[in-house]
């Protein structure tokens, strides 16, 4: 298989967006790679998103234009990165979004190359121009490996969003190649419709410094009230654990965890949540901790600052009272 | 219909640390269980079952000990279980093992359906499901937060970061689940005395038709060049007073030395 000296970025497009993940990603491969940097960008056929990514300055971008692809389904987009790597050469590295889109297409197209992957890391460096040193965290962030793939390429990777920064760079040796002839073979097992999803005007949770969070344990209507309450005397937005995202009120986006948000607040008061791996996944950058809990083993507690052994509920309430 | 649902058993807390010694997780002490998000895999195949009478197969690949989490699963509604058990095996990453669990898919014979977690809790990649559905040569959709079942097809919701999307899927398909997609159910007593009467199969590698250049730590492009603990940041783990005001009293008067909750924010 012939190999091809350049770094690889796939440039994630949600809707006839690009995801701005894609251009962290572009920043930091330029910062890092001694290889020319190319962006792989698959649009619709009257689209021109490499307009956009051409401001952060890759030194190639290769355009497929597809109107079947643009909302294509995993198996179809790796048949046609797959050709595309054909005709190219293997990259020596090739990098995704650690984002549904990148996590579900990145290990597809691994195994269709038979090359190594490594899922979200948390930073890339090379070594001797082409190795890609790679660090991931596992176990609930609780370790941190440094994964190498010696003898296979492309060496792939899928990386967090919001560890890099993106940074605008002119640069003028950018090169736009456009492919509108390749040939993609289709999946008809899959029909998708997608649509945008109405964006929240209330502050997100990622980003806001306070959080009063809600478990299970604090289900019912009064005990929201109260969590409410108390979330409001302390300008505190609310977070829920994922049981929580059953009510219509909640979804996805308000939850904190593993398969939902991870926050960095100030100060996060824990109401009713005891404290399961997929919750605390998403506190580890929280700065101080508080929690409420009946059970006095509960696991939460051992990632508080300050603990109250007792009913949440009254204990939102007496907060309430004493932030007066 | 016949669903394969693989699953993974995790360490119960993944507050795990390394072992200065040997530079490798301590596990020590520590025991397994069913990872999160395999139970809604299993969960979402048996709400399948339930409708079209599928038959259900729970397949992992691990240690002799790990058929306690099959057992586990045959006692949710898993009709029966497959054990994937060899020393060869050892040390593969996420491309040799998906080569092995989709060689025991293939082995098995006429599967519709292959459903498992969107990822699992200790090692976080969420690669297993797309690789086996390589290996497979059937489409997939993964991160499905909700999964409805007609004839020959499922409807699924899945959620991208800006974007919703409803898919209609024929099968064969793979699947990989969220915590959203359902509520798994607890096991019942009854459940368990039956469970010990339904098969469990194990398989070593040579009842596979592998090629073992693919397998283990031969078959395994990434190599772990080393593994480190971050710097845990130390909490305080400071207990408040037992009645509620006092409890609250004293946190808010620690926060205002602290400079941590200023009313004007």
């Amino acid at each position: 298989m012939e190999l091809l000296k350049e770094n690889w970025i796939f440039a994630e497009v949600d809707l006839n967006k690009v995801n701005p993940i894609t251009y962290q990603l572009i920043t930091k491969m330029n910062q890092i790679s001694n290889l020319p940097v190319t962006v792989v960008l698959i649009e619709g056929a009257s689209e021109s998103l490499e307009d956009d990514i051409k401001e952060y300055g890759p030194d190639k971008i290769i355009t497929i234009k597809n109107d079947q692809l643009s909302q294509g389904n995993d198996l179809e987009m790796t048949n046609a990165l797959d050709t595309l790597i054909e005709k190219t050469g293997r990259p020596n590295s090739f990098v995704f979004a650690a984002t549904v889109v990148g996590r579900s297409l990145a290990p597809r197209l691994q195994a269709r190359l038979r090359t190594g992957l490594t899922a979200d890391c948390l930073d890339l460096h090379f070594e001797d121009d082409d190795t890609l040193v790679q660090t991931k965290p596992s176990y609930g962030d609780n370790i941190m490996c440094e994964i190498v793939v010696p003898n296979h390429r492309p060496q792939m990777a899928t990386v967090r969003s919001n560890v890099f920064e993106a940074k605008k760079f002119n640069n003028p040796m950018t090169k736009v190649i456009n492919i509108t002839n390749l040939k993609v073979i289709s999946d008809q097992q899959l029909t998708i419709a997608s649509k945008a999803l109405p964006q929240k005007s209330a502050k997100s949770i990622n980003e806001a410094s306070r959080i009063v969070a809600i478990g299970r344990g604090d289900k019912t209507e009064e005990n929201l009230i109260n969590a409410k309450r108390l979330a409001d005397k302390m300008h505190a937005v609310i977070g829920v654990t994922r049981p929580l995202t059953d009510l219509e009120e909640f979804d996805i986006n308000d939850q904190i965890g593993q398969s939902g948000q991870s926050v960095s607040p100030e100060i996060l008061v824990n109401l009713g949540i005891s404290g399961a791996v997929q919750y605390t996944a998403g506190i580890s950058n929280a700065k101080t901790i508080v929690s409420a809990n009946t059970d006095k083993d509960a696991p939460i507690f051992k990632y508080s600052d300050y603990y109250f052994v007792g009913n949440a509920e009254e204990f939102s309430k007496a907060l309430e009272k004493a932030l007066q | 219909m016949k669903i394969v649902v693989g699953i993974k058993q995790v360490p119960e807390t993944t507050n795990v640390k390394i072992n200065e010694k040997t530079k490798n997780i301590d596990r020590r002490g520590i025991s397994g269980v069913i990872n999160q998000y395999d139970r809604h895999a299993l969960e979402a195949a048996f709400e399948i079952k339930a409708k079209t009478g599928a038959e259900v197969i729970v397949m992992t690949m691990g240690p002799d000990d790990f058929v306690v989490s099959l057992q586990e699963a045959l006692a949710l509604g898993a009709d029966s279980a497959v054990l994937l058990s060899d020393r060869a095996f050892a040390g593969a990453d996420t491309l040799a093992t998906g080569y092995v669990l989709s060689e025991a898919i293939q082995k098995i014979g006429d599967v519709d359906l292959v459903i498992l977690g969107q990822q699992s809790v200790d090692a976080d990649t969420g690669q297993m499901g797309p690789i086996v559905a390589e290996f497979l040569g059937i489409s997939q959709v993964t991160y499905a937060s909700k999964i409805d079942v007609d004839n020959e097809s499922l409807h699924i919701k899945r959620y991208l970061e800006t974007v919703e999307q409803d898919i209609t899927a024929k099968l064969p398909v793979l699947l990989t689940v969220t915590d959203q997609a359902n509520e798994p159910k607890y096991v019942n007593v009854v459940e368990i005395a039956k469970s010990f009467e339904k098969p469990v199969t194990t398989w070593h590698a040579s009842d596979l038709n592998l090629d073992d250049d693919r397998v283990g730590q031969a078959g395994s492009p990434s190599v772990v060049r080393s593994i480190s603990s971050p710097e845990a940041v130390v909490k305080d783990n400071h207990k408040l007073a037992e009645n509620p005001q006092d409890a609250a009293d004293e946190l808010v008067k620690i926060l205002k030395e602290k400079n941590i909750l200023v009313e004007d924010k």
